[in-house]
């Protein structure tokens, strides 16, 4: 096998702007898409539980629809389709200093939508889990239904959404390779394009597949962090702030109670 | 719609209820006055918890009135017809209305002391620091003064009943529902909860309480009423009730669980 180390290393050592940029774009398109799909899962997750046989409907016809479709065809549909049909055409923006490209905005936009149909089921799933017996107790104490969904249901449901959460994010931190088919010039793009120049196909490939791992290996980390917070009531050690949920994850306990998750 | 009697907390006039075909509560007549201990013993599928959650509105009574404190519950009067309320309201008629349940369903996010100060803080607007101050004088109440940081998960199920009664405590409340609050308990820490519902109707607080402890009916109720089938059988003050004289009926159904 003919590898090039040095030309590995220099990549790994020495990356460049542009690819940091890559990079940049990558995170901030991830974190863009998984928030506002989070934002699209909560209105229709709890859509899907209303008890307007209506807006149950359309929820569900939402997730129906949007599982049904590949990412990939829905962002080239989106950016490339859309356009084509003259329906919609994504335009550059200028936002507070920042420069949102086309092809970003159709991305982010593709990826949320993809992911609000899954996060929908995630917390139509993690409110469901809620006792009964949680809920009366609260209405017994006099607390309004949105006192109940506020202080109650979201924080139990969290918990139960949070696993799964994290795996969403993972994924939509390596789904963001799929915009580079749309023309962002993200981490997978600029490596295609550095290997069509190069030849050097195999080690830049490789640096980018770290490149990921990196990444997903980063949100891991976050994503136990949050998770022992969220556990605290379960833990024998005290969990009371971000400090001590870190130490709880980095030293985890014979204790089976802690282990459970 | 008022009624006279300043005396009566609750008066439950026909109360029916329906569960599809099933009608669970066939016509209960009840009246329970100011700092009374009803206990409503009867046995499983009477219509004892049903009627109970009635009362705090977790169900809705589908004829007849309840009312609690000359206040019509669940309803109002709207052109001669009688028409649910809003939620609005709902959420007002259940303030003064404390509720212990079988299962306890303490918050489990929450410590103790959080699951007793967020109503306080959260319905009544009380400080952080008045609603804790009176939080922690009801843990010393109910013994757990030690256990307020502690999550419900590490507690026993007598502690958690305790706790439990702490936090419906908290709200003030006129009015305290019991809905078995020792069915799910081992028989050692029964009794420390039983203590604290004993030293709780010493008080003066009015109270109805479902259970199947007959021992405790008889030593805390002033007044002991058997459910069957929806309807209330046999009341009685607990000495006649538990005595001799009892009616035919009511003793097969004391046999059943003796």
């Amino acid at each position: 096998m003919d590898f090039d180390w040095a030309f590995f290393v220099e990549r790994i050592v020495n990356p460049g702007a542009p690819y940091i940029n890559a990079l940049g774009r990558t995170v901030s398109m991830a974190v863009l898409a998984m928030f506002l799909g989070l934002l699209i899962g909560l209105v229709v997750g709890f859509g899907r539980l209303s008890r307007f046989g209506l807006i149950r409907s359309a929820c569900g016809f939402y997730v129906w629809l949007i599982r049904g479709i590949p990412v990939l065809v829905l962002l080239v549909m989106l950016f490339s389709g859309m356009a084509a049909a003259g329906l919609f055409r994504f335009t550059d923006l200028e936002f507070a200093g920042l420069k949102l490209t086309a092809s970003f905005q159709a991305a982010v936009i593709g990826l949320a939508i993809h992911e609000g149909a899954y996060m929908a089921e995630i917390v139509r799933n993690g409110i469901q889990s809620v006792a009964r017996g949680q809920i009366e107790a609260a209405r017994s104490l006099g607390m309004n239904p949105w006192l109940v969904t506020w202080r109650i249901v979201i924080p139990q449901a969290t918990r139960v959404v949070m696993p799964p959460f994290g795996n969403d994010f993972n994924h939509m931190l390596k789904t963001t390779s799929l915009a580079s088919v749309i023309g962002v010039p993200e981490i997978f793009q600029l490596t295609e394009a550095m290997s069509a120049t190069t030849f050097k196909t195999f080690e830049l490939l490789t640096v980018v597949a770290l490149n990921y791992l990196v990444l997903t290996a980063i949100w891991n980390t976050i994503q136990g962090v949050i998770e022992t917070r969220l556990r605290a009531h379960e833990i024998d050690r005290p969990v009371r702030s971000w400090w001590q949920s870190l130490v709880v994850y980095l030293t985890p306990s014979t204790n089976s109670s802690e282990r459970r998750s | 719609m008022r009624t006279e009697n300043s005396q009566l907390l609750v008066r439950a006039i026909d109360v029916r209820k329906r569960f599809g075909e099933t009608e669970v509560l066939c016509g209960v007549n009840l009246d329970v006055h100011r700092g009374e201990v009803l206990c409503i013993i009867g046995p499983s599928g009477s219509g004892k918890s049903t009627f109970l959650r009635c009362i705090n509105q977790l169900e809705i009574y589908q004829e007849g009135k309840i009312f609690v404190n000359d206040e019509l519950i669940g309803y109002k009067e709207a052109g001669g017809r009688l028409v649910p309320i809003g939620s609005r309201q709902v959420v007002l008629q259940r303030r003064r209305i404390g509720m212990v349940f079988q299962q306890f369903n303490l918050f489990w996010h929450m410590t103790v002391l959080e699951n007793i100060i967020e109503a306080p803080i959260r319905v009544l607007g009380q400080s952080v620091a008045q609603a804790r101050e009176n939080a922690m004088r009801l843990l010393e109440r109910v013994g757990l003064a030690a256990k307020a940081d502690a999550y419900p998960m590490k507690l026993s199920g007598g502690q958690q009943q305790r706790a439990a009664i702490a936090r419906a405590l908290a709200m003030n409340p006129e009015l305290m529902l019991f809905d078995e609050p020792t069915s799910a308990l081992d028989p050692e820490t029964t009794g420390e909860v039983l203590s604290v519902i004993s030293e709780l109707a010493s008080t003066g607080m009015t109270m109805i309480i479902v259970t199947h402890e007959m021992g405790f009916a008889r030593q805390v109720a002033n007044r002991v009423v058997l459910m069957e089938e929806g309807q209330i059988r046999h009341e009685a003050p607990p000495d006649q009730f538990f005595g001799n004289q009892a009616p035919a009926r009511l003793k097969a159904f004391l046999s059943t669980i003796h």
